[in-house]
């Protein structure tokens, strides 16, 4: 173990209440969770990137950090539209 | 431990301390627009510490420049978020 999985660690820690929140709260602060938790895994995956040593594994960051921006966007609008 | 891991080792604990802290923000507050104040916080220092850790480690090589695009990106898209969101959390209320 070294400190980029240690902080990798801790920060799965982080999924926890962004978790319990998006179970039992409302639609609108579930989408405030899941926001949070994919920047959170986001983060993540760049420590594990970084702790396992491989390069290539960080491109799956950046990746996450587009498509969890178009995926949330989409909720918004179908929330504030639809529901 | 040299200077250089010491460095590293505050900036990762700084990032991450700093996003735990709004995962409980999170949790602690009641009303949707606060919650989400802590959810577009969370984009906006934390994610620039851990993109400096991987810089003063990489250099700018390849990791360490996508580590930089990673916290931008996060850093520019999350408030178009905040503002879909706010807007359906406005609507919704009526």
């Amino acid at each position: 173990m070294n400190v980029w999985l240690w902080g990798a660690t801790a920060l799965l820690v982080g999924l926890v209440p962004c978790g319990a929140l998006a179970v039992r709260a409302s639609r609108i602060d579930a989408l405030v969770a899941l926001q949070l938790a994919g920047t959170v895994t986001t983060l993540t995956l760049v420590l594990l990137s970084e702790g396992f040593n491989r390069a290539s594994y960080m491109g799956l960051p950046l990746a996450l950090a587009f498509l969890s921006f178009v995926g949330t966007l989409l909720i918004a609008r179908f929330l504030g539209r639809h529901v | 431990m040299t200077v250089h891991g010491v460095v590293i080792g505050v900036l990762v604990g700084l990032g991450v301390a700093g996003e735990l802290l709004c995962c409980l923000g999170l949790v602690v507050m009641r009303d949707v627009y606060d919650r989400l104040h802590y959810a577009m916080a969370s984009t906006a220092v934390p994610p620039f510490l851990i993109a400096a850790a991987v810089l003063v480690e990489e250099g700018w090589t390849q990791p360490g420049i996508n580590a930089l695009v990673v916290a931008i990106v996060l850093f520019v898209l999350n408030p178009i978020l905040a503002h879909a969101t706010a807007r359906a959390a406005r609507s919704r209320r009526g």
